[in-house]
């Protein structure tokens, strides 16, 4: 079961990157980004974690990735960050406040479009923590030494 | 060979007109102009971008200036013009390409089409659709279910967009569209449940380049272009979810 929802992500997140048009070799780096957030946010679900928590980790694993991948084959980070970050996108969670609100159950609705909107806030959180981190670093290295390095 | 500033004008803003075009970033785009720019020997680059237009600025140097403006009315979203942008920019400021070899490659980027046509990326949303499925633990008809739904989605986008659509319109039919064929494969089928096929049909609507986005302009300080963009995440959010709303209403009515 758990190698067929990989297998799911992994496909999943190339098939983002031929939504958004990726450059053709690079879909297999796109479904590896998405593979890996995953395997962090299936990991911290099963070691006890929140959900939010384990998002939030999961959009940072995404963030590091992607900023080292962009500098190594010099492609823009966008193009690893939005396939890898899709899978982790609650939208169980934004279909299920949908259906209660519809349904007229507002109280629950409420609760649920509360619970949907922190993932998505940890999501867009971890992603721009590890991108800020990652350029502070970078730019103390710039600061340290003489040689120029030209922003990804 | 002298660049006049016209011709650096040209092409600077034509790399920044197809970068915002196809969904790069405020920062990307401006940086870009500036680097083709001093490679084509301007002395001092100018540039404002935000997501619906452009204005440059280019200096040569003896002090003449010369000022243009793009305005960007159709985005769409396309990550292989941008990258290949990003290195024809690379290669012109590493001296590997002359001018004129760099304008009619850049007028060739925006010319081509790239990537997939509809069947492919029909197949692509999908597999988004049937993978998402196949995550909330639905069974084998529910992720069929899911994948026809996605499926139909994207084709619905592509002759809204085809028709040159209002924005935010082709999200809305979409959410509606997936509800229905959820609701009415719930009735139809007694072994299915409508609610995977939703989650799977309205996953390719997912706003992911405009989130993105928004949050790299904002690390970036480009708060207006930010602000603009999580605004277009957010409409576009509500857009799909209303489709759903009125997609289940009907369900509920009967």
């Amino acid at each position: 079961m758990l190698g067929l929802k990989i297998a799911a992500v992994f496909f999943m997140s190339a098939a983002i990157g031929v939504l958004y048009r990726v450059p053709r070799r690079l879909l297999f780096y796109d479904g590896m980004v998405g593979v890996l957030s995953w395997l962090v946010v299936y990991t911290t679900l099963q070691s006890g974690g929140n959900i939010i928590l384990a998002d939030f980790l999961g959009s940072i694993a995404i963030g590091i990735i992607a900023e080292l991948l962009a500098r190594l084959l010099r492609k823009p980070a966008t193009i690893f960050i939005i396939p890898g970050f899709i899978p982790l996108v609650p939208g169980g969670e934004a279909y299920t406040t949908i259906r209660f609100l519809v349904e007229g159950r507002y109280a629950e609705g409420v609760a649920m479009g509360m619970k949907t909107l922190m993932i998505g806030g940890a999501i867009a959180f971890g992603i721009f923590v590890s991108s800020t981190v990652y350029r502070l670093v970078i730019n103390y290295n710039v600061e340290n030494s003489t040689e120029h390095v030209r922003k990804n | 060979m002298a660049i006049s500033l016209e011709q650096i004008v040209k092409i600077a803003g034509l790399a920044g007109e197809i970068m915002l075009k196809n969904g790069a970033e405020t920062y990307r785009v401006e940086e870009t102009m500036m680097h083709m720019a001093k490679a084509c020997g301007a002395a001092k680059v100018e540039s404002f971008v935000i997501p619906t237009g452009l204005f440059l600025t280019v200096y040569d140097s003896s002090g003449n200036l010369l000022t243009s403006m793009w305005r960007v009315r159709a985005r769409t979203i396309n990550l292989d013009r941008i990258a290949k942008v990003n290195e024809l920019s690379r290669r012109l400021v590493a001296q590997r390409i002359d001018y004129q070899g760099a304008y009619s490659i850049l007028e060739h980027i925006g010319r081509e089409r790239t990537g997939f046509s509809l069947f492919p990326s029909m197949l692509a949303a999908g597999v988004v659709g049937g993978t998402t499925a196949i995550i909330q633990n639905a069974n084998s008809a529910e992720v069929l279910g899911a994948f026809g739904a996605a499926l139909t989605v994207r084709f619905i986008a592509h002759i809204v967009s085809r028709r040159h659509g209002v924005q935010f319109t082709f999200e809305f039919l979409g959410g509606m569209a997936a509800a229905l064929i959820g609701s009415g494969l719930d009735n139809a089928l007694p072994y299915l449940n409508r609610d995977a096929v939703i989650i799977g049909g309205i996953m390719p609507l997912v706003p992911g380049v405009a989130i993105t986005n928004a949050i790299r302009d904002v690390i970036a300080g480009d708060l207006l272009s930010g602000l603009s963009r999580g605004m277009e995440a957010a409409l576009t959010a509500t857009a799909v979810a209303m489709g759903v709303v009125i997609g289940l209403a009907v369900h509920f009515v009967r």
